[in-house]
């Protein structure tokens, strides 16, 4: 285990330890094992957990059904759907944004819609058009919204060395926003995801509308978070960039999780072709799929 | 937390177009208000000045104090130059008789008309209309045009309160839009006394009262922006949403109190009262002047004697005066009469056109405004009623000086007397107009304030609450 990921490691467990927050009338069984669909446990409580997730809209829409899935620190979980599928959905739910109907979502143990400013302290957050205050500098930019995020100051090299670290060039640090193109705006949102520091990691289609060097550089930029020990769950339409950085990829289709693989999983896999079954329900016709089920149990008490 | 979250605030507002515009417009109109109300002032108080001089020139070389003409004249206030109020509206000049109605005259739009079309470009004009759209325009997007820009989802991702957030939304707006009004109002409060206008250390005092009560106005827009703001998803929709509030609080309901009210109480005009009276009095004199008659049949007057002519004369004179006293009473009842019930129905008609008025704050503004300058309703009030305390005060001094109590006089000249000495003008006794403390101002101003502070609480807890419901994403 990479240094850093073992620190954070740690750090989850004592936050566990301290009993930041516990599931008032859940229990949850961590399997240990591997399971048949993928889900991998590394030792230690997950980063980010979605334990039968649902979330019914006011109209009736169901957005979410019973999700369930764990993002350990140092994994990358990728949730593949296509639009209306509820990742966004997922993603809100984490962010507090919405309240689930039934079910939980938690960050580092700490159920996000009892404690949502708690949770919000350990995860970070970038969309898919990263939108920043125009007539803020990116360096103006990065200092409110980390220091939002942290409550800490940061020194003038610290900005620098993360906008550098993401790949934005010196001379557009103290420029106004204004005239960034969307690669530079992306740029300024994860440096400011990178700056906060926070063990969990959001990105909603992060690549989308990207040209590929600045797409290639983002997942670069993301496999070395991970090598920190960062928990990231990323939504994307992006199945080969997906497969490229998953740790685990699941589908998602009408609000259920319906297909949960590990990287080891997918490496004969032909990732497209069982998206494309998933999603059209051709397995069903082909007779060779089962019903997902969670690498967990839930229990009542 | 609230500190970083202020202070992006301000940081966000101060580097937009917005705020230059409406910082140059600010300091520009405000700075052009003061300059032309000191130069108003100081026209008023030159032309007061020589009204008093020719009022006592006119009497230089008489001999008889009944042939005086006497004028008072209405002091101009020195904050009138920054709330004109009715200043400009009420007689300035009045004439002064022993007896009778005072009726000021020569107002300033009376004089000039054309000023009542256009009206003044006063401190309240520009507080009421200008700074008042300012502040819409300041605080209408400044919840949901994050949500459009997206940065107020940004924000969410991170543990901020909502309480703070919109708690920096208010102090931040309030604070972007003081640094212009206060500049302006600085800067112009600097020019006063070079272009001509001393105030005192209670007018400074007033005028202070006067820009808090107007950041308390202010606060109210900025309060109800933010609150539509926070309860609509797209900016347009607040822009339309605020822009109808604020043109139905500035220029509908003062307006529409006044027409509804107007209707509702029927107030006889002055020409209807004034026909009645002059009816009156011409009967009361057709009667007084039968009298007379009637009393010269009876005691015909015994010519040749002088002493008998004397003895005719003093009787004839104390019947004159006992008639025109009983004129004069009758006509005081019958006038007072009239006008108290002219009064009563004006006064009901204006309480119940401010109390239907004051759901606009910006009818409260002006209220409160105009008892603070001095340019409030109240001034015609208190300047008839200064000017009829000095009319008995001067009864007094002509009687004293003259002999004669008003009405008929009658001279019998038998060609010997003496050459009589020239009046002394500065005999006449001062016309003391003095208005009212700020202490005094309090008991009409405090409701007004009190009201302003409620609805700024009141919008801004809405704005809390509403945010508290709004959707971030």
């Amino acid at each position: 285990m990479a240094p850093a990921l073992a620190a954070r490691v740690a750090r989850c467990h004592n936050n566990r330890k301290n009993g930041i927050v516990v599931g008032t009338d859940q229990i949850t069984l961590y399997c240990p094992l591997r399971t048949d669909h993928g889900n991998m446990d590394t030792g230690t409580h997950p980063m980010l957990e979605a334990i039968a997730l649902t979330k019914r809209y006011g109209d009736g829409t169901l957005a979410l059904d019973g999700l369930s899935f764990k993002v350990f620190p140092g994994q990358v979980y990728v949730m593949l759907g296509g639009n209306g599928a509820g990742k966004s959905t997922a993603l809100n739910l984490f962010l507090n944004f919405i309240e689930p109907t039934s079910g939980e979502a938690r960050v580092d143990d700490i159920v996000t819609h009892r404690y949502p400013l708690k949770a919000k302290k350990r995860v970070a957050y970038v969309s898919e058009n990263v939108m920043l205050y125009p007539n803020f500098t990116a360096v103006q930019n990065l200092d409110f919204f980390a220091r939002l995020g942290t409550h800490k100051k940061f020194s003038r090299d610290a900005y620098r060395d993360v906008l550098l670290r993401v790949g934005l060039e010196e001379e557009a640090h103290n420029r106004r926003l204004k005239g960034f193109s969307k690669g530079m705006r992306q740029k300024c949102g994860i440096a400011i995801a990178v700056l906060r520091d926070a063990p969990a990691i959001l990105l909603d289609e992060p690549t989308s509308g990207l040209d590929p060097k600045a797409a290639f550089e983002f997942i670069n930029l993301l496999l070395s978070l991970r090598e920190e020990g960062h928990a990231i769950l990323m939504s994307t339409h992006d199945i080969f960039r997906a497969k490229r950085v998953a740790d685990q990829v699941g589908i998602i289709n009408e609000g259920r999780l319906v297909m949960q693989r590990s990287r080891d999983e997918l490496m004969d896999e032909d990732l497209e072709a069982l998206y494309v079954r998933y999603i059209t329900g051709q397995q069903q016709e082909d007779g060779g799929i089962v019903e997902f089920a969670p690498s967990m149990t839930t229990a009542h008490v | 937390m609230f500190r970083l979250l202020l202070k992006k605030e301000l940081q966000e507002v101060l580097l937009t177009t917005k705020f230059a515009t409406t910082f140059v417009a600010c300091l520009v109109l405000t700075v052009i208000a003061f300059v032309g109300g000191a130069h108003n002032y100081k026209v008023m108080q030159a032309e007061y000045e020589a009204a008093k001089t020719e009022n006592v020139r006119q009497m230089e070389g008489l001999t008889d104090w009944d042939q005086i003409t006497h004028r008072v004249f209405l002091p101009p206030q020195p904050l009138a130059a920054l709330v004109s109020g009715v200043s400009n509206d009420i007689g300035r000049t009045t004439q002064i008789r022993e007896r009778g109605e005072l009726r000021p005259e020569d107002s300033r739009f009376n004089e000039a008309p054309i000023h009542a079309v256009f009206r003044f470009l006063d401190l309240e004009f520009i507080i009421t209309i200008v700074l008042s759209l300012f502040a819409i325009v300041f605080a209408y997007d400044s919840v949901n045009g994050e949500k459009e820009r997206g940065t107020l989802r940004l924000a969410f991702t991170t543990p901020v309160p909502r309480d703070q957030f919109i708690l920096s939304k208010l102090i931040g707006s309030i604070i972007a839009l003081g640094i212009p009004f206060l500049v302006s109002i600085l800067i112009g409060a600097a020019l006063l006394p070079i272009l001509g206008v001393p105030l005192t250390g209670g007018e400074w005092a007033r005028l202070a009262v006067i820009v808090l009560v107007a950041y308390l106005y202010l606060g109210v827009f900025l309060g109800a922006s933010v609150l539509v703001s926070s309860s609509t998803r797209r900016s347009s929709s607040s822009f339309l949403v605020i822009l109808v509030v604020w043109i139905a609080a500035v220029m509908i309901v003062p307006r529409m109190s006044v027409l509804l009210v107007g209707r509702a109480v029927d107030v006889p005009s002055v020409d209807r009262l004034n026909f009645e009276k002059n009816q009156y009095r011409s009967q009361l004199w057709n009667d007084d002047g039968a009298a007379i008659m009637a009393w010269q049949q009876e005691n015909p007057p015994r010519m040749g004697n002088r002493d008998s002519l004397q003895a005719w004369m003093d009787g004839f004179k104390e019947f004159v005066g006992a008639q025109a006293d009983g004129r004069n009473e009758k006509m005081n009842e019958f006038n007072s009469r009239l006008n108290e019930e002219r009064e009563n129905r004006a006064a009901e008609r204006q309480r119940l056109a401010l109390g239907f008025a004051w759901i606009s704050p910006t009818a409260v503004f002006s209220v409160v405004a105009g008892h603070v300058a001095g340019t409030s309703l109240e001034l015609k009030t208190r300047y008839l009623e200064a000017a009829e305390r000095y009319q008995a005060i001067y009864a007094a001094f002509h009687e004293e000086k003259s002999g004669n109590t008003g009405g008929i006089r009658i001279v019998h000249s038998y060609g010997d007397e003496e050459l009589q000495e020239a009046i002394d003008p500065q005999e006449l006794p001062a016309f003391d107009f003095r208005k009212q403390s700020l202490s005094e101002v309090g008991r009409f101003i405090m409701p007004g304030i009190g009201l302003l502070a409620v609805l700024n609480i009141l919008f801004f807890a809405a704005a809390f609450v509403a945010f508290f419901r709004y959707d971030v994403r």
